[in-house]
């Protein structure tokens, strides 16, 4: 996991991903604005990647040249925001600890199955930041899960510098007292650095120094992403694992622009939450067992609903595979405990569209905002609804009946399932194919050929175990 | 953690409710009732007393003098869940009697712990029932027991102490076992098998000598009493069910062959593959237990076995008719049993399906349907006042009862 990277400045990051020059029009679905009325039967209309227009199929005229998808009988709303997340990356932390230098855009790894799995889920937007296995960890960016390079994806670069309460030898007190002296380090950079031009100018000012010279010294490459941190310029994206290390969160934040990201176990620390300006990011794991120490009895609880009872704002997270990978579960497990329905959604779009400071760009749908939204079978919060079609800036990024992985956990027997492992095969030949630039020689095996009848399992085709696959997509 | 007081507190108000409850003739009234394995009553009655159904009914069933009445309205009741493969009951080193791989003796009611934690949570999300079996690590574990989720007693929690032979297939029995490579053939560290092969080769000859010893009883010399023989020969006899661990293509099939070569019956379980042996299965009529269909992949030891669970499997056996219940199963990833369920419409089971697989089909499986998995005149009493339709991810319990008794906490 902590592969080391080799030391690469963060490329200037250019928005590559082209919005649709098409007129986009979504017609006849039920429209959950999240900020403004629920329509039924309406048009959201897109025109060069921006919401142009939301109103009653009946109020609107679809220009002749749109592209009309049709939505009718199914719900449309806006795509998933995440606020935090470490997955999608090839190496997590640095095993140096303190590399406030680093930016996730050179650890993104755009074929990761993680970004495919979340335009399966409806997530449009995510915020990308390094692990918790750091003290100063580097700057994040927030991407959307669609296109073949960093450079495509980025919606949004420097976002923001990772710090992290978690311990990683030694014990919390260590790592709190590693990260203050690593805070502490950055100020008395800066200080000396002003001190220094500071006598510069007093001695140009005595004519000690020619008064065409002029100071040239710049803020050291490796210490800007933390100057700025320190000087409020960014904000820090904290990871607090636990509730005992939120006194501490409590006491940076007020030094830093910070957002607490929270590990699972903090139910004994939700009061100490209310004294914070920002919303909170939640750890996946939101529904879990506490142990009374003295009883051993175990009761349930729910973070979202100690959180929304405590009227601390907050964002969702969604886990890696497995149920709380679906937003529909993280929803249906704060309603289950309680939770305001409409809270739980905004905890998914308006909430961490705000902590990215992208709250006019997604999370909610209205007019002049990026044309990002999902059609999906039934209400959100329904375990029998799968997202249909994923939009992306006015691009349909994402078509359920086209999803090969859901074809191959739907094959449903034999003579399906082989045929489901050939198509991946060759879909994966394929991509290999692209990827050398059709130079025969680096093809593939031939898989497809034998996946039918009684040949070998078709599974093991279909596990991209193949010799070939080295990453290739 | 500061709840310790309140939490207490209605402790002891359930206890001396549950008491009370247990004698008196209670009506539950309002709720959508899905009676199990018929259609769906709204607005519907049911009656308890005595720790038994009296009546099940629609809206105008005469309702006895004296009762007490719950308003259930807006609620869903069904049958208290029944997990028919159940990971929890006893501390997990209990579960594995490893003095030897084949100990088809060995009874887990023996093991089980009535304050495991994981009765309290099995009460808490519905269930009620559940079938206990030892372990996967032997390649013969022992009999399982069937048990309610609510007592102090096993004795007093059992329906059922000998209700299957756990016989398990692929790499778990063998995995971390030893040969011997130039060590000594006494040696303790030494355990067998260590192969595929050598897994059914236990099961067989394990049979092949229970099959003996039966043919010679008919003789004149019977042979020596053996506790583990006598297991295999009510097998062979079809007096008990053996409940097969198959999770791969290759052990599903290899279980179909020893039971047909033998000539038992068998039920598979954890049965990640049958979406691929779907014409075996259903011609060698058996039972299939799906653990965990919310998982995409099997985790823990039991990956080795190599299966690839496919979300089409429930919905592939429902349509061909071959009989599914679905249960937690072994995968530590399993959720609570009716979100497996709920997992299973999600994949396009149909929900009464999907319900009937957590109800009536497990207890028809375990030979219990004329006590539990439905609701009906004369049945015990157990079963869920849920907060709307169960299969909804919102959904709780907001009760649970056995034996008419409430033994959850109420919200």
């Amino acid at each position: 996991m902590n592969r080391p990277l080799p030391f690469a400045a963060a490329a200037l990051l250019l928005a590559a991903f082209a919005p649709s020059q098409d007129v986009v029009a979504v017609k006849g679905g039920r429209i959950l604005t999240i900020t403004g009325p629920t329509i039924d039967d309406g048009v959201v209309l897109i025109e060069s990647g921006r919401i142009t227009k939301i109103a009653r199929t009946a109020d609107v005229e679809i220009p002749w040249t749109a592209k009309v998808i049709d939505a009718t009988g199914k719900v449309v709303m806006p795509t998933w925001v995440v606020a935090h997340s470490q997955a999608g990356q090839r190496g997590l932390n640095e095993n140096m600890q303190n590399v406030p230098w680093l930016s996730v855009a050179d650890a993104i790894d755009p074929a990761a199955t993680y970004f495919e799995d979340a335009l399966r889920n409806g997530v449009g937007t995510i915020h990308v930041l390094p692990g918790n296995q750091t003290l100063l960890g580097g700057t994040g960016m927030v991407v959307r899960p669609a296109g073949r390079t960093v450079e495509d994806m980025a919606v949004a670069a420097n976002t923001g510098i990772k710090l992290s309460l978690a311990s990683s030898g030694g014990g919390r007190l260590q790592q709190i007292r590693r990260l203050r002296r690593a805070i502490e380090d950055v100020r008395e950079y800066l200080a000396d650095f002003d001190r220094r031009k500071a006598e510069f100018d007093q001695e140009q000012a005595a004519g000690a120094i020619p008064a065409d010279k002029t100071w040239t010294e710049q803020i050291d490459r490796t210490k800007k992403a933390a100057c700025d941190l320190v000087q409020k310029k960014t904000k820090g994206w904290l990871f607090v694992p636990s509730a005992a290390e939120l006194d501490e969160a409590l006491r940076l934040s007020q030094q830093l622009d910070l957002v607490l990201v929270l590990g699972a176990n903090i139910d004994e620390g939700v009061m100490l939450l209310t004294k914070l300006a920002q919303p909170v990011v939640l750890d996946d794991e939101i529904e879990y067992y506490e142990t009374d120490e003295e009883t051993q009895k175990e009761h349930k609880v729910c973070t979202a609903k100690l959180l929304a009872d405590a009227g601390v704002p907050f964002a969702l997270s969604l886990g890696l595979g497995g149920p709380t990978s679906y937003p529909w579960w993280q929803l249906g497990t704060c309603v289950r405990n309680g939770v305001d329905r409409r809270l739980a959604i905004e905890a998914l779009t308006t909430v961490p569209a705000r902590l990215l400071g992208l709250q006019d760009q997604v999370g909610s749908l209205s007019e002049g905002k990026l044309g990002n939204l999902q059609i999906l079978t039934g209400d959100p919060l329904q375990a029998t609804t799968w997202v249909e079609t994923v939009v992306l800036e006015g691009n349909v990024v994402y078509q359920r009946s086209e999803d090969p992985k859901l074809k191959y956990l739907f094959a449903r027997d034999k003579d399906m399932a082989a045929k489901a492992a050939a198509d991946k095969a060759k879909d994966q030949a394929k991509a290999t194919d692209d990827a050398a630039d059709g130079d025969p020689a680096n093809r593939p095996p031939a898989k497809a050929a034998d996946g039918g009848g009684d040949g070998p399992a078709p599974k093991r085709d279909g596990d991209g175990k193949q010799p070939n696959d080295g990453g290739a997509r | 953690m500061n709840l310790r007081l309140p939490l207490a507190l209605l402790g002891v108000l359930t206890l001396g409710s549950a008491l009370a409850a247990q004698q008196q003739t209670t009506v539950y009234t309002g709720a959508r009732i899905l009676p199990g394995g018929r259609p769906a009553i709204d607005n519907g009655v049911l009656i308890t007393a005595g720790g038994k159904i009296l009546v099940v009914g629609g809206a105008s069933t005469a309702v006895p003098e004296g009762a007490v009445t719950v308003d259930c309205a807006g609620r869903t009741i069904t049958p208290g869940l029944i997990d028919a493969s159940f990971r929890g009951g006893a501390a997990p080193n209990d579960l594995n009697e490893q003095g030897e791989e084949v100990t088809p003796q060995v009874r887990v009611l023996d093991s089980l712990d009535p304050e495991d934690r994981s009765f309290a949570r099995a009460r808490a999300a519905g269930v009620t029932t559940v079938h206990v079996m030892p372990g996967t690590r032997n390649v013969i574990g022992g009999l399982g027991c069937v048990v309610k989720t609510f007592g102090s007693d096993p004795a007093a929690m059992v329906l059922k102490d000998a209700a299957s032979l756990r016989i398990v297939m692929g790499a778990e029995p063998s995995m971390g076992n030893r040969a011997i490579r130039g060590g000594r053939v006494d040696s303790i560290y030494y355990r067998r098998p260590t192969t595929r092969m050598g897994v059914v080769w236990e099961v067989r000859k394990a049979f092949y000598e229970a099959k003996q010893a039966l043919e010679l009883t008919l003789g004149a010399a019977a042979p020596p009493p053996s506790p583990g023989r006598d297991v295999l020969a009510r097998v062979l006899r079809g007096e008990l069910t053996a409940y097969t661990t198959a999770r791969s293509e290759q052990d599903i099939r290899t279980a179909l062959r020893i039971a047909g070569e033998f000539g038992y019956q068998t039920v598979i379980e954890e049965a990640q593959d049958a979406y691929l042996v779907a014409d075996q299965l259903a011609a060698a009529k058996v039972t299939v237990l799906l653990g965990a269909p919310s998982a995409a992949q099997v985790t823990g030891p039991a990956g080795a076995d190599g299966a690839d669970p496919r979300y089409a499997t429930a919905r592939m056996l429902a349509d061909r008719g071959i009989p599914f219940v679905i249960t937690t199963g072994s995968n530590a990833a399993a959720l609570d049993l009716v979100r497996e369920a709920m997992f299973a419409v999600r994949n396009g089971v149909a929900p009464a399906m999907a319900l009937d697989a957590i109800t009536v089909a497990p207890a028809r499986l375990l030979g219990l349907d004329d006590r539990i998995g439905s609701l009906a005149a004369g049945k015990d009493a157990d079963f869920v006042v849920w907060s709307h339709d169960p299969l909804d991810p919102a959904a709780v319990a907001v009760s649970v009862h056995i034996d008419g008794k409430p033994v959850t906490a109420p919200r």
